[in-house]
């Protein structure tokens, strides 16, 4: 009943490349998505940058909804689906033919439409709220609008709202799903827009950097905001290998926990056990992984806790440990998806990406974080960590797919 | 062996107990009318956060998280969780959308854009409630928030099986969480959404099945996509493949509960008013408070915004 489940779609939208080939150039070439924020008003903020999707336009990919009745958020959660299905060599009529799930994780949904309701509220009441903004604001439009536009009838679609690491959360959904046959293929992935009301919290909560990302660096000062979607197309093994479909990586299994504690700060015991529980399901000891792609936030506490939890599993051979953040700033629910995407292209093309903005490494999160020029590398386990507010902990581990080696 | 339901409790406009709910539905009489909301609304009789729930740790809660923190707190009463046990709570929600709006309404009219009130922005995100729980009652398994409208419960409750299924929890607590507030009102309104809007939280302890009395059997819970907003074809499907995996033919069946199919009332919703996100766990409810051992019941609910999922009970437990 148990399947090997294999990765061979990728989708991006992203602040440093659109599709699969642009953003593993930006990967390689450690280029970084920063720039002024343009979707919401930034007069009265002090710093004003964010690493935005900028010139994108969806329309392109969206055939069957009307693009008036999507959010900013679906509007890249199908684009970015899109673009996954047909990098997988999949047609409609292929998904139509199959059983399937599109799980796609978010922190913010459509908020950037909430924050626009609010604002003609605050001018000129409730009574003028615009009812076409009032009914895309659901959250479960991320899903509901890729099953729409790809007209699928034979699927689950579920919108997974666990805050920063949903696009893991998204992934081990639908790698138990595929895995025990009841979906012969899954969407996954994470998809969130900019918005004014999570800027201004992670801005009060003194974690915005006021120019860059800069992961493990001691001069460290936050994030910066991000959006975009990154999307897995994940199917059995066997349906691949029948398909002749590229295979970017296997799925080797993950986990979840939650710390339990309290709703901001993160629990270096919980990552602990969140990472070990994942190495575990995966069927890998530490000393085979090859690389870790922290949740690696760049705000002061993250990066100690994070690095902290790591080394207590891997002690003094703690793999490569790198951060995209870096490059995307904080993508919140595509966070953790768009760096299962990176790493699936770092097994496929042999490098690491780097950490990029990196000075001088903290001596109080001493990682090899492979500062600012990717690496050559034969990667053949990678371990993706997502955490989140809530304590919503997701580890994903990821490997070069070996027909001949089943773990 | 399929999983169980051995525990289940209700805070819904009836009152904040799961005897009042199924006293409620059994009289038939549809709860009163609140005072006060800008919409026709029943809330939830007497909930108060801080009244219920102290005044330690509820200074930044809001509505919907703490009808989630006291609901699944009735559970865990029963059997407190320990840390480390993997008992996994997964909530379907859409979040408060009150929190959120009040949230940037503070940035848009404070004299500094980011004037906004740090305590309270976890709860402008929607796993707040599932979070707040855990912290509250130190679930340290799996704790997923899903987002959903009306099939939301559903959802939980599937999303709950696959955990226990694959190992990843050992019991897991499922439900789903909706408020009344003004601001979801106003949204509701304008996206076309009118009659009475009610709120409340259900929650199930889901577990496999044999060292705890079962009251119900999950024999299956299954999902698909309305196409075209097909949502009676999409629901007749659904039911088809959750009856064929149930191993059962419709002449099995003793009851049907729906809500957003059309041709087909929510009885449900008829006494305590839209519930939203929780609606379909309300149905669930309905059935488990009113039902008898022996009993097949077919839940179906279909989401505004296309997703459909059924789930097949057989009451009493296995066989």
């Amino acid at each position: 009943m148990s399947s090997r489940v294999v990765v061979t779609g990728l989708g991006v939208v992203s602040s440093i490349g659109i599709g699969r080939d642009e953003f593993a150039d930006a990967l390689r070439a450690g280029r970084s998505g920063a720039r002024p924020i343009t979707v919401f008003d930034t007069e009265g903020f002090e710093h004003t940058l964010g690493c935005e999707v900028a010139g994108f336009d969806p329309r392109p990919w969206i055939h069957r909804v009307d693009p008036a009745e999507l959010g900013r958020a679906s509007g890249f959660s199908i684009a970015a689906s899109r673009m996954a299905v047909a990098d997988a060599g999949l047609t409609e009529d292929d998904l139509r033919a199959r059983r399937g799930l599109i799980c796609i994780g978010t922190t913010d949904g459509e908020s950037y439409d909430l924050d626009q309701l609010v604002e003609i509220e605050v001018n000129h009441g409730p009574e003028a709220m615009d009812p076409v903004q009032a009914r895309r604001s659901t959250a479960t439009r991320l899903t509901a609008g890729v099953a729409h536009d790809l007209d699928l009838s034979d699927v689950e679609a579920i919108t997974v709202a666990t805050a920063c690491s949903a696009g893991n959360y998204a992934i081990g959904n639908g790698f138990d799903a595929v895995r025990t046959g009841e979906a012969e293929y899954a969407l996954v992935g994470g998809a969130d827009a900019m918005c004014r009301k999570t800027f201004a919290g992670f801005y009060r909560l003194g974690t915005v950097a006021p120019d860059c990302c800069r992961p493990f660096d001691s001069e460290r000062k936050g994030i910066l905001t991000g959006e975009g979607a990154g999307v897995l197309v994940l199917e059995p093994m066997e349906s691949a290998l029948r398909r002749g479909a590229p295979i970017y990586a296997e799925v080797l299994g993950y986990a979840l926990n939650c710390d339990a504690k309290h709703p901001v700060a993160p629990d270096r015991e919980s990552i602990k056990e969140c990472i070990e529980l994942a190495l575990r399901n995966a069927g890998v000891e530490p000393h085979e992984v090859d690389l870790i792609s922290a949740h690696g936030t760049g705000t002061p506490a993250n990066d100690v806790t994070e690095t902290g939890a790591i080394r207590d599993v891997y002690g003094a051979k703690t793999p490569p440990t790198v951060s995209f953040k870096s490059m995307l700033g904080h993508t919140m629910g595509a966070a953790s998806a768009l760096a299962a995407i990176a790493c699936g292209l770092g097994i496929t093309h042999r490098f690491i990406p780097p950490t990029i903005n990196h000075r001088e490494t903290d001596p109080e999160c001493a990682v090899d974080c492979v500062p600012n020029q990717a690496r050559d590398a034969e990667l053949k386990i990678v371990q993706n960590n997502g955490m989140a507010f809530g304590g919503n902990n997701a580890v994903v581990v990821l490997g070069r797919f070996d027909e001949e080696v089943a773990r | 062996m399929n999983p169980v339901i051995t525990a289940w409790t209700a805070v819904s406009p009836f009152g904040l107990d799961r005897e009042s709910f199924a006293d409620g539905l059994r009289a038939g009489q549809p709860a009163a009318l609140s005072d006060g909301a800008v919409h026709k609304t029943a809330r939830v009789p007497g909930f108060d956060v801080r009244a219920l729930l102290g005044p330690k740790g509820t200074r930044s809660m809001d509505r919907l998280v703490g009808l989630a923190v006291w609901t699944v707190g009735r559970l865990t009463a029963a059997r407190p969780a320990e840390r480390g046990d993997r008992t996994g709570l997964v909530l379907g929600t859409m979040g408060s959308v009150q929190s959120t709006m009040d949230f940037t309404r503070s940035s848009f009219v404070e004299a500094k854009p980011y004037f906004v009130d740090p305590g309270r922005m976890p709860n402008s995100l929607t796993n707040s409630a599932a979070g707040q729980s855990a912290i509250k009652h130190g679930l340290t398994g799996p704790n997923v928030t899903v987002a959903g409208g009306r099939a939301a419960g559903i959802s939980a409750l599937g999303y709950a099986v696959r955990l226990l299924r694959t190992g990843r929890a050992s019991s897991v607590l499922a439900g789903a969480v909706e408020e009344y507030s003004d601001a979801r009102s106003w949204v509701e309104s304008h996206s076309g959404v009118h009659g009475v809007l009610g709120e409340g939280c259900v929650v199930l302890r889901v577990e496999p099945a044999g060292e705890h009395p079962a009251l119900a059997e999950v024999l299956a819970v299954r999902s698909r996509f309305a196409r075209g907003d097909d949502f009676e074809g999409a629901m007749r499907s659904c039911v088809d493949t959750a009856l064929a995996a149930a191993g059962l033919a419709e002449s099995d069946v003793t009851t049907v509960s729906w809500s957003g199919v059309p041709g087909h009332t929510d009885a449900v919703a008829e006494l305590i008013g839209d519930t939203g996100a929780a609606t379909s766990m309300f149905q669930i409810a309905g059935v488990l408070a009113t039902g008898a051992p022996g009993d097949v019941a077919v839940i179906g609910s279909a989401d505004r915004d296309g997703a459909v999922a059924c789930a097949v009970l057989r009451l009493g437990g296995a066989r």
